[in-house]
């Protein structure tokens, strides 16, 4: 897809997948195309979702897009509700299950991170994290304690 | 800084403020809640100044559009020319310094029509003569889509301005207490001067006041840790 933007930095010298082509409707100017990213898998968590995989996602992350990106989608959700609730709901955005492989229940599955309007970021807990993720042993007690605990 | 950034604004434009940029958010707010009031201001993260629904993807489109007027970047390197890096220090495939790398930067500094550089430390290792990797340039050639660039370069010592005729930073002003000769010997090229290179002015009474209340208050949303620790009397 074309970027505006780009040429004359190193990127034309770092990165070779990215081209810099002739703007087919403006001659005189040169455009960088670069090529898409589509991931094999995307690991999302939605705010909500209904049984047959339609997501209500935080409208100021990128998830939607991500999910429309990739090979295989893997949801996980704090509940699953109706698709009336879903859709009354006044905060976030809709992406379609169309979109979705597999869906897990799973409340709290974005701590220490935040869901919007359930829970906050948890900044101790990210400290933690980071912390313990530096050694295999102390990364073992972190996910024995918060995550199977 | 904040109140340099804050005269840069100007009322009636649409202005962004990116990641980890809480002294042009503070700066940006200061102008709003004064002499730009009827400004568009957009805060990555900010719950209140994010009028998108479709992720970064909606922003970045915005900004390709060529919609937005002022934009703020920073560098892990900045040189006299107005480059900037954000990828690595040293051989870029064994580097010194690896960075987090350059994201919109490219293209965030060619499409807004004003971009003021800002960076919270000013030494010559990130003034440098000669940036190690450009992410960022300060100029590129007449047949490259390129309707804005560098206008400003805002440090804790002074305000560069960026001179499109010489594609080099010439220095508009020095912050109240900082000669030439301490300009100098903290950056890592020799410093141009504009012939009427004066002295920053002081904020004001009434801008300092509300930079420790209402602003302090809008910017603890996303940065609570700046907020409290940098309005210390």
């Amino acid at each position: 897809m074309p970027v505006r933007g780009h040429v004359g930095s190193d990127y034309e010298r770092l990165r070779p997948e990215f081209r810099v082509i002739q703007n087919p409707w403006a001659p005189s100017e040169r455009v960088m195309l670069v090529p898409s990213i589509s991931p094999d898998v995307a690991l999302i968590h939605a705010i909500a979702a209904t049984e047959d995989g339609m997501l209500l996602l935080d409208h100021m992350e990128d998830d939607a897009l991500l999910a429309q990106a990739s090979r295989t989608v893997v949801a996980s959700t704090e509940r699953v509700v109706s698709s009336q609730e879903l859709r009354r709901s006044g905060e976030g955005v809709i992406l379609e299950g169309i979109h979705v492989t597999a869906l897990v229940e799973a409340p709290g599955g974005a701590l220490p991170t935040l869901v919007r309007g359930a829970y906050a970021l948890d900044a101790d807990r990210i400290r933690e994290y980071i912390a313990a993720a530096t050694d295999d042993a102390t990364f073992k007690r972190y996910l024995d304690r918060h995550i199977y605990g | 800084m904040a109140c340099v950034i804050a005269r840069e604004v100007r009322d009636g434009e649409t202005v962004a403020v990116g990641t980890l940029a809480a002294i042009p958010a503070c700066g940006v707010l200061l102008a709003h809640f004064t002499h730009a009031p009827r400004a568009t201001v957009i805060i990555i993260n900010h719950p209140d100044y994010w009028p998108f629904r479709g992720g970064s993807k909606e922003f970045y489109d915005f900004a390709q559009r060529g919609k937005l007027d002022l934009f703020f970047l920073s560098g892990g390197q900045i040189d006299r020319h107005g480059n900037l890096n954000l990828i690595t220090v040293g051989d870029h495939e064994r580097p010194d310094v690896r960075f987090p790398g350059g994201a919109g930067a490219a293209m965030l500094y060619y499409l807004p029509h004003r971009v003021v550089v800002f960076r919270a430390d000013h030494s010559p290792r990130i003034f440098v003569e000669r940036v190690d990797t450009v992410t960022s340039p300060g100029s590129t050639p007449p047949d490259v889509v390129r309707p804005g660039g560098p206008w400003k370069t805002v440090t804790p010592l002074c305000v560069f301005r960026y001179d499109r005729g010489s594609a080099a930073l010439v220095v508009e002003s020095l912050h109240p207490g900082v000669s030439r000769e301490e300009l100098g010997r903290r950056t890592g090229f020799a410093p141009t001067y504009d012939g009427a290179a004066g002295v920053t002015p002081e904020p004001t009474d009434a801008e300092l006041e509300l930079l420790r209340t209402r602003v302090k208050d809008t910017v603890a949303r996303i940065y609570p840790r700046f907020a409290m620790t940098a309005f210390a009397r």
